[in-house]
C-alpha cells in the first residue's frame, strides 16, 4: 500500500511539474505565433515535424495545445483561488455570525446552488465582451458555494470544541480565537478545496469556450480547439480533437492525485498511527 | 491535603456563588433546574454525580462558558456581566478550567509550550511566558524536551499535565476541574491533585472539582455536594426526542 | 524464562461460587511478545518488550499500567490490528479448541484473522463503544448482521438469536431498535459487549472498557464482563482503573515502559502481602483510598529506554544493581522486591 502511494505521489508531482514547465518554457523556447495560419500544411497527420499534426488552417496542434493549456491553467488557478477566498470568507463569516445571519447566508447559498453552474456561468460571461477575465469572473463567482459550505461546517464543529472553551477561559478575544485557533484548522481543508477546484475550473473554461461563449475564437484554448476540430473529426482527422482532449484530462488527473495525497496527510486518523 | 487551613475570612465574598441556575441545551429539557451552590474563598468543593446529571454544565456555567437561562453567577462577589466572549476578561480568567479530555481541550497545532503560554499571549503578557511556563512545567513534571512536542506526540497523562499548567498560568482565584482525572491512571491523578493543592496552598484559590469518583473527591475536597441534591433533574430521559429536535445538531448530553 | 507457574489458573475467586477447574491447557499463551514501531528518522519505539503470560479458561487477567505504557498496543497486536510500521516478535498462541486449530496470532495472515479469529476466537470489547457501533443503524440491525455473519442463521431463527444475544449482555430487548446515540454510556457498552459475545469466542479482550463511565457503571460493566467467564471463557481486561481490576481479576499483570514488571494473583496483589514490585506498590499507594501520593517523575519515553531497569530513575530502592535490567523470574522483574520471593511463590503454587 505504501509502495503504490509513493508511485502515485511521484507520478502526480511529475505530471504537474511537466505541465507547469511546458506552459512556462515552450512559449519561451518557440516564440512563434501560434495563431499564424498556414493553409499549405493544413490537416497533416502527426509526424516528426508536427508531433500532434496540424489543424484545419495549418496550425501546429502541439504548440496550440501548450498555449491553450497555459490559458486554461491561468483561468483555472485564478478562478479557483478567487472562489476559495470568497467561499472561505463567506463560510467563516456565516458560522461566526450564527443565528439569523447564518441562516440567511446559507439560504442564499442554497438558492445559487440550485441553479446549474454552467447556466449561471453563461449568464455572467454573456454580460461581458469575450475575453479571459469574464471567464475567470464567471467561474470564480459560481464555484465558491461548496467551499463556503465546507468551511462553515468545519468552523461550526471546531467552535464547540473544548479547546475553544479553554481559549475563552484563558482570556482570548473572538478575533484571537478566529485567527490563532480556527483559521489554521480550516486552512488545510480550504486549500484542498482550492486545489480540487483548479481542474474543475479548467473544464468550465473549456466548456464555455466550446459553447463559443468563452475566449475569443482565435485564441488558443483547449475548449476552442475542440470546438474548432469538431468538423474535422467527422472527416476522420482525429488528432486536432484527441490531443487537446488529452491535455484537458492529464492535468486533471495529476492534480486530483496530488489532492488525494494531501487529503490523506490532513486526515487526523493518520496521526494516531502509533496508538500510544 | 486540602487547603482548609487557609481559614476563609468570614467577611470575604465567596469565590463562586451560583444562585437559581437553570441551564441546558434544548429548550424543553433543561439539564439543571434552579441550582444554587457557593464555594467560599479558599474552599475546595467536590461536586458528585453520575454521568449526564448536568454537573459538567454547572462547571461550564461557573467558568462563564455556558450561558444559563435563569439565575446569577457571582465570581469573587462580582456578578457575571456576560458569557463566553462577552464576559469581561478579568472575570473570565478568574476561573482556571481543566477539562476531562485533554485531547479535545488542546489545540492540536500548538506545542505544549505554546499551549501553556497561550493565556499569557491572549492577555498581552507574552513577555512573562518563558519564565512562567518554565516554572509551571517544572511543577507539573514536564521536561523541556516534552514542551517542544505537539499533543499527538505525548500521552494523555502528559497532555493533561500541560492542561493543568495552562489553567494555572494566569493565577486564577478559582479552579474548575471538570472530571480532570477520569482518563488518567492512579499515579498521574495523585500527581495532578498534588499540583492543584500546592497551588491552592500557596495562593488561597478556591476549587470546584466535578467528578463521579466519591473516594477521590472526598479525599481531595473540604466538602462534597451531590449534584442530584442541588435541584438537578434526577434522571434525564434519553429518548429519541433528542434526535428529532436537533437533526445534525449538538449532542444532548451535558457531560 | 520461567513462566510455567504464571500460566497456571488460580483457584476460584470466591468460595461460594467455584470457578471452572484449572485446566492444564491455557486458551492463550503469549511468549516473548515484542512490538517495535519504526518511525521517521530511524527512530524506533519499543512499545512492548518480551511480554509473556497465559490466559486459562474461566480466568480473568487484568493488565494494568499508566497511559502510554504499551497496554493498548499489546491488545492491537493480539488482534492483528497493528499499523504497517510495526514489527512483532515472539508468539501469541491461541490453543486448539472446539475443532479450531492452534494458531499464532502474530504470524497469521489477515484473511485468517478476519475470517476465523476476530469475533469468533477472540471477542473485542472496545474502549469507546460509541465509536465501535455504527451511528446510523439501530442496535438490532448491527446485532442481527453480526449473528448472521458469525452463526449463519436466517429468518425467524435469526431474529430469536439476535434477542438472545442481546440478553446475554443484559442489553434490554426494548432498546434494540434504538440508535447508538440514544443509549446511555452503560447501555452502549452492553451493546458492544453483546456484539463481542455473538461469536462465542473463548477469549474476550476488553480494552479500557470503562473509560469515562461513572463508578456505579464501571462496577456493573466489569461485573458483567466477569460473569461471561463462568462458562469457561478467558477474559483479558486492559485498564488503568485499579479498583475495577481489584473487583474482578484473578491475576494482575503490571506493565511499565512496555514490559511486564509483575504478574501476581489479585488477592495477594491487592491484599497482603501486597505487590512486590516498587512500581506496582507506587501505583497502589497513589489511590485516593490509600496514601494518595504520586510516584515521582514520569515514565520514560518508549523511544529512549534506559539500558537497565526502566523504573530505576523513579524508584526509592534503586541502587547500582539496577543499571542492569532485572530478568523476569517467578512473575517479577526487580532486583529489590518488596516482599521476599519465597512467601509469594508459595502462594502462587498453592
Amino acid at each position: 500500500m505504501n509502495a503504490t502511494r509513493t508511485v502515485r505521489v511521484y507520478t502526480s508531482v511529475g505530471l504537474v511539474a511537466a505541465v507547469v514547465l511546458a506552459v512556462v518554457f515552450v512559449p519561451l523556447l518557440f516564440p512563434v505565433d501560434e495563431q499564424a495560419v498556414d493553409m499549405a500544411h493544413k490537416l497533416q497527420a502527426p509526424s516528426l515535424a508536427h508531433p500532434f499534426g496540424t489543424d484545419d488552417v495549418g496550425r501546429d496542434v502541439l504548440l496550440r495545445c501548450v498555449y491553450g493549456l497555459r490559458v486554461s491553467l491561468l483561468v483555472g488557478v485564478v478562478a479557483a483561488l478567487a472562489s476559495t477566498v470568497i467561499g472561505t470568507a463567506v463560510g467563516a463569516a456565516s458560522a461566526a455570525a450564527g443565528g439569523r445571519g447564518d441562516r440567511l447566508v446559507m439560504r442564499v447559498v442554497d438558492v445559487f446552488s440550485s441553479v446549474p453552474h454552467l447556466l449561471l456561468g453563461i449568464f455572467i460571461v454573456a454580460m461581458f465582451r469575450p475575453g479571459v477575465w469574464p471567464v475567470v469572473v464567471s467561474v470564480g463567482l459560481t464555484h465558491w458555494l461548496s467551499t463556503a459550505r465546507i468551511v462553515r461546517a468545519e468552523v461550526l464543529s471546531l467552535r464547540s470544541r473544548p479547546f475553544v472553551d479553554a481559549a475563552i477561559s484563558g482570556g482570548a478575544s473572538r478575533l484571537r480565537v478566529a485567527v490563532r485557533h480556527l483559521t489554521p484548522a480550516v486552512l488545510p481543508q480550504a486549500g484542498l478545496a482550492a486545489v480540487l477546484m483548479v481542474p474543475h475550473a479548467i473544464w468550465h473554461e473549456s466548456a464555455l469556450s466550446f459553447l463559443g461563449l468563452g475566449l475569443p475564437t482565435h485564441r488558443a484554448s483547449l475548449g476552442n480547439m475542440i470546438q474548432d476540430a469538431r468538423g474535422t473529426l467527422l472527416a476522420g482527422d482525429w488528432w486536432p480533437t484527441l490531443f487537446p482532449g488529452l491535455f484537458l484530462i492529464v492535468p486533471t488527473l495529476a492534480i486530483a492525485g496530488l489532492a488525494g495525497v494531501w487529503r490523506e496527510r490532513i486526515n487526523p486518523r493518520r496521526r494516531s498511527e502509533l496508538m500510544l | 491535603m486540602s487547603a482548609a487551613g487557609n481559614t476563609p475570612g468570614a467577611c470575604d465574598p465567596p469565590a463562586l456563588r451560583l444562585s437559581g441556575i437553570t441551564a441546558g441545551y434544548e429548550r424543553r429539557s433543561p439539564v439543571l433546574r434552579d441550582v444554587s451552590l457557593t464555594v467560599r474563598k479558599g474552599e475546595a468543593v467536590g461536586l458528585l454525580g453520575p454521568s449526564g446529571c448536568g454537573k459538567s454544565t454547572l462547571a461550564r456555567v461557573a467558568a462563564l462558558l455556558h450561558r444559563p437561562w435563569a439565575g446569577t453567577v457571582h465570581l469573587a462577589g462580582q456578578p457575571a456581566r456576560g458569557w463566553r466572549y462577552r464576559a469581561p476578561r478579568a472575570q473570565r480568567t478568574f476561573a482556571g478550567v481543566v477539562f476531562q479530555q485533554p485531547r479535545t481541550a488542546a489545540d492540536p497545532r500548538l506545542t505544549l509550550h505554546a499551549l501553556i503560554a497561550e493565556p499569557l499571549r491572549a492577555t498581552g503578557r507574552a513577555v512573562e511566558a518563558t519564565d512562567r511556563v518554565g516554572r509551571l512545567a517544572d511543577a507539573v513534571g514536564l521536561g523541556p524536551e516534552l514542551l517542544t512536542r505537539r499533543p499527538h506526540e505525548v500521552s494523555d497523562g502528559q497532555l493533561q499535565r500541560a492542561c493543568v499548567a495552562r489553567a494555572l498560568v494566569l493565577d486564577p482565584g478559582l479552579l474548575v476541574c471538570d472530571e480532570m482525572t477520569a482518563m488518567l491512571d492512579a499515579s498521574t491523578t495523585a500527581a495532578l491533585v498534588t499540583v492543584v493543592e500546592d497551588y491552592r496552598a500557596r495562593t488561597g484559590a478556591a476549587l470546584l472539582a466535578v467528578g463521579h469518583d466519591r473516594t477521590l473527591l472526598e479525599r481531595w475536597c473540604d466538602r462534597t455536594v451531590e449534584a442530584a441534591g442541588l435541584g438537578a433533574p434526577d434522571e434525564r430521559s434519553r429518548t429519541p426526542r433528542a434526535r428529532e429536535t436537533t437533526p445534525a445538531g449538538t449532542p444532548a448530553s451535558g457531560t | 524464562m520461567n513462566q510455567a507457574q504464571t500460566t497456571t489458573a488460580p483457584g476460584p475467586k470466591t468460595a461460594t461460587e467455584p470457578g471452572p477447574a484449572p485446566s492444564a491447557e491455557p486458551l492463550l499463551s503469549v511468549t516473548g511478545l515484542t512490538v517495535r514501531f519504526r518511525m521517521r528518522a530511524g527512530r524506533q519505539v519499543a512499545a512492548v518488550t518480551d511480554v509473556s503470560f497465559g490466559l486459562a479458561p474461566g480466568e480473568c487477567l487484568a493488565l494494568v499500567g499508566e497511559s502510554g505504557c504499551g497496554k493498548s498496543v499489546l491488545a492491537s497486536a493480539l488482534l492483528g490490528l497493528l499499523p504497517g510500521n510495526a514489527r512483532t516478535d515472539g508468539s501469541a498462541l491461541l490453543h486448539a479448541r472446539g475443532g479450531q486449530p492452534r494458531l499464532d496470532l502474530l504470524t497469521a495472515d489477515e484473511p485468517t484473522l478476519a475470517r476465523t479469529v476476530r469475533g469468533r476466537r477472540v471477542g473485542l470489547v472496545p474502549q469507546s463503544p460509541a465509536g465501535h457501533l455504527t451511528p446510523v443503524r439501530t442496535v438490532r440491525a448491527q446485532l442481527t448482521e453480526t449473528v448472521r455473519e458469525l452463526r449463519g442463521l436466517r429468518g425467524p431463527e435469526l431474529a430469536a438469536a439476535t434477542v438472545a444475544a442481546a440478553e446475554r449482555a443484559a442489553f434490554p430487548a426494548d432498546h434494540l431498535d434504538r440508535y447508538p446515540h440514544e443509549l446511555s454510556g452503560g447501555l452502549a457498552q452492553r451493546a458492544a459487549t453483546a456484539l463481542a459475545l455473538v461469536g462465542d469466542a473463548p477469549v474476550l479482550l476488553a480494552d479500557e472498557p470503562t473509560t469515562g463511565l461513572d463508578r456505579a457503571l464501571v462496577d456493573r460493566t466489569v461485573d458483567e464482563l466477569r460473569g461471561h467467564t463462568a462458562d469457561g471463557r478467558g477474559l483479558l481486561i486492559i485498564t488503568h482503573d485499579l479498583a475495577a481490576a481489584e473487583r474482578i481479576a484473578d491475576r494482575v499483570a503490571v506493565m511499565y515502559a512496555g514490559r511486564l514488571v509483575e504478574l501476581a494473583p489479585a488477592a495477594r496483589f491487592f491484599g497482603t502481602p501486597g505487590p512486590r514490585h516498587p512500581y506496582a506498590r507506587g501505583l497502589l499507594e497513589a489511590l485516593p483510598e490509600r496514601a494518595f501520593t504520586p510516584i515521582p517523575g514520569m515514565p520514560p519515553e518508549l523511544d529512549a529506554l534506559p539500558a537497565g531497569c526502566a523504573f530505576a530513575p523513579r524508584c526509592p530502592r534503586a541502587d547500582e544493581r539496577c543499571a542492569t535490567r532485572p530478568e523476569p523470574d517467578d512473575g517479577l522483574a526487580c532486583h529489590h522486591p518488596l516482599v521476599p520471593a519465597g512467601t509469594a511463590s508459595e502462594e502462587t503454587h498453592a
